[in-house]
């Protein structure tokens, strides 16, 4: 056994170590300086940059404005530095010039969030580039629905259905969009669309499946789309959407609450099932099933619509008149709508006669029994959507607010100028409603029956 | 002069117990058919014959019904249109879609192609005219388009359409039911489907792309505020002039030349 041990010497060992180190610090750091009392001043930054064989961080210049300390150090000033790294300026508020006994320049945190906020807001304001796909692999074809010449919040999901099925591979979204005479109103790049097809024939506007799902068919056969998405309404998109897969032989899933490429989800069963599958050619989607396009352009370039021809075999007579007071208040169009504020109650039904309107009412006055339950809008009532609803006498309690969230068009009247009705109103009148309800019910008749 | 009604109908599914029923919509389309003056109703159902729901249908006035024997998940479109393009029905009258299986609503227009005749979907009414039917279709927003088509013709009865009648017990007892067998081809592309529970998602509140989480608790609480006109101090005539001009320039009323 030979063993063979070198004995160390700790101390000797440290010494060494401490001596090389000392070398190199020497080589390393010319540039320490000697301070007053003969010490070498050690440079960390310097000898870290010859460590790592990088440059020293570049310190960020200095203003000028910066004012020297007493010790006659020059102050950092972080934000500065940050800014500078980031390429990013921090909108910093015009300050106001507070003489503070102290004389630094005191900031005030509020004004800065408020120009720090606005900064944010122009920024999402300011006009997203247009997106472009010159060369799309393949085609996905949107019908939206347009109806009123408007995209509904449905159409968008559609659009933005079909835009996740084009940017998963590469591909561009049509949308085929029968605007009637009058184009649309919306814009479908803002919405999503590539390109454009547009069938602004006034024979496609109103009831005319059997002319569109032909429009539909020929786009199909000119232009060869992966898929084509409709919104699975009653008898405008979930109609024409069933003549186009039956007349393709396509067994169309409806109904569609998730979209994906390789797998879609259909709901069945009344309800109370979900499908998953390969997606068909034609989908039928269902609102909410995806996102819509946000904050973001697309080219919406216009191709050449194929030219067709159908014959209608059902003939539109256009829309009968129906009595407002039967329509159930979740589909009525035009609502008039009473509160507290309401003590007349002959002259609100007269009003809400004379201009065609359903009657709703908060939930106070449907407690009162001044108008039946089924009667009532807001969270515990009926959530309404109709085109334009007029509160007469209505503060806007949260609950009855989030009855109207949907409404686009909010008339108000109130004694209150400061209640929320009058701030969710786009049209808000501040007055007596005892007076104006029977100056209203004049105009109206005199003006809608001509007495 | 009798006009021939054939009323397609199914077993759906109450939607909080899940027990067997009279489908909502096919109950409403039989309580159509039953409302037009000189049909002769006939139900037909393709499935089990058996099912005791299908005695509701008869429970409403219909005296018979037809029932073409099947597997319960088979393809019911060819026995269907077989047996109509046989029996040649003036009008054929169904729910929008089923509520018990793929629920896909391409029944009614699967049919319409087969028997090479018009299709109306979503009807609320139905009355005729000679050879002629005149119906009213039911809109969102509680509209109705009148549209008239000759016969023969099927059409779709959606949920917006007037309830049902009640079914009577005596009626569902003595009622009969006539049974067929058919060949039913399985539906194989549903094999590879694969079937789970519903989820229910929250309903979207409000689209935003916000930066940070502040942004979109702001979005979201912040009441949407000081873009409306406030009009104060008018008398009652002017201001309710402006509301009406507001009304009328948003095509909310008409307003006589």
């Amino acid at each position: 056994m030979s063993e063979e041990r070198i004995r160390r010497d700790p101390r000797a060992e440290r010494e060494t170590r401490r001596a090389r180190a000392v070398e190199a610090e020497e080589a390393l750091a010319p540039a320490a300086s000697e301070s007053p009392s003969g010490r070498i001043r050690r440079d960390p930054r310097a000898e870290r940059a010859a460590r790592t064989g990088r440059a020293a961080e570049p310190v960020a210049a200095q203003p000028s404005a910066v004012p020297e300390s007493e010790s006659g150090r020059v102050r950092r000033d972080p934000r500065a530095e940050r800014a500078s790294r980031t390429g990013r300026a921090t909108p910093v508020a015009p300050q106001p010039a507070t003489p503070v006994p102290s004389g630094r320049v005191r900031r005030d945190p509020r004004v800065d969030r408020t120009a720090q906020r606005q900064a944010t807001a122009a920024r999402a304001e300011a006009a997203a580039p247009v997106k472009t796909v010159a060369d799309p692999k393949f085609l996905i074809l949107a019908v939206p629905d347009l109806e009123d010449a408007r995209l509904s919040s449905h159409d968008k999901d559609v659009i933005g259905a079909a835009r996740g099925l084009a940017d998963a591979g590469g591909g561009a979204v049509v949308v085929l969009a029968f605007t009637g005479p009058e184009g649309v109103k919306d814009g479908l790049g803002e919405a999503g669309a590539d390109r454009m097809l547009r069938f602004a024939d006034a024979s496609f506007a109103g009831y005319a499946p059997e002319r569109r799902a032909a429009a539909v068919l020929a786009a199909i056969q000119a232009l060869n789309p992966q898929h084509v998405l409709f919104p699975d309404t009653g008898v405008v998109g979930g109609d024409v959407g069933r003549r186009v897969a039956v007349a393709l032989g396509d067994r169309a899933a409806s109904n569609v609450q998730r979209v994906a490429p390789d797998r879609i989800t259909r709901r069945g069963r009344g309800g109370r099932a979900d499908f998953a599958l390969a997606p068909p050619r034609v989908l039928l989607v269902a609102a909410e099933a995806a996102d819509p396009v946000i904050d973001e352009r697309y080219e919406a370039r216009e191709l050449p619509a194929p030219r067709t021809e159908a014959v209608p075999r059902v003939k539109d007579r256009g829309l009968a008149a129906t009595d407002p007071a039967t329509v159930p208040m979740a589909e009525a169009d035009f609502i008039v709508s009473a509160g507290n504020g309401v003590h007349d109650w002959d002259a609100f039904h007269r009003v809400a006669a004379a201009l065609g309107a359903s009657e709703g009412g908060s939930r106070p006055v449907c407690d009162a029994g001044h108008l039946p339950r089924h009667r009532q809008v807001g969270a515990s009532g009926t959530l309404v959507e109709p085109r334009c609803y007029v509160a007469l006498g209505i503060a806007g309690a949260p609950q009855h607010l989030q009855g109207i969230s949907k409404v686009e068009r909010v008339v108000a009247i109130n004694a209150d100028a400061h209640c929320d009705m009058v701030k969710r109103a786009d049209l808000a009148v501040v007055g007596d409603v005892q007076a104006l309800m029977p100056a209203l019910e004049r105009i109206a008749k005199e003006r809608r029956h001509g007495n | 002069m009798a006009i021939d009604v054939a009323v397609l109908v199914s077993v759906g599914r109450h939607p909080v117990s899940g027990r067997a029923r009279r489908a909502d919509a096919d109950a409403r389309a039989v309580e159509l058919a039953l409302s037009i003056a000189g049909a002769n109703v006939r139900l037909i159902h393709a499935g089990d014959p058996g099912e005791p729901a299908l005695r509701d249908y008869l429970g409403m006035g219909a005296n018979t019904m037809t029932v073409l024997r099947m597997a319960p998940e088979a393809d019911p479109v060819l026995p269907l249109s077989a047996h109509l393009s046989s029996m040649r029905p003036q009008i054929v009258l169904m729910g929008t879609r089923a509520e018990g299986g793929e629920d896909s609503g391409l029944v009614p227009y699967l049919v319409a192609q087969a028997l090479e005749v018009p299709l109306v979907p979503g009807i609320v009414s139905l009355s005729l005219a000679g050879e002629r039917a005149e119906m009213l279709q039911g809109l969102p927003r509680g509209r109705r388009r009148s549209l008239a088509a000759s016969l023969p013709l099927v059409a779709t009865v959606p949920v917006m359409a007037p309830a049902p009648r009640m079914s009577a017990f005596g009626l569902a007892r003595r009622g009969t039911i006539e049974v067929k067998d058919v060949t039913a081809a399985a539906d194989e592309a549903r094999a590879a489907w694969t079937e789970g529970p519903a989820r229910r998602r929250p309903k979207r509140i409000k689209v935003m792309k916000a930066a940070s989480a502040a942004d979109r608790v702001r979005a979201v609480t912040e009441m949407a505020a000081g873009k409306g006109k406030v009009l104060q101090n008018l008398p009652p005539d002017e201001a309710a002039k402006a509301i009406f001009d507001y009304l009328v320039a948003e095509g909310i009323v008409q307003a006589k030349p």
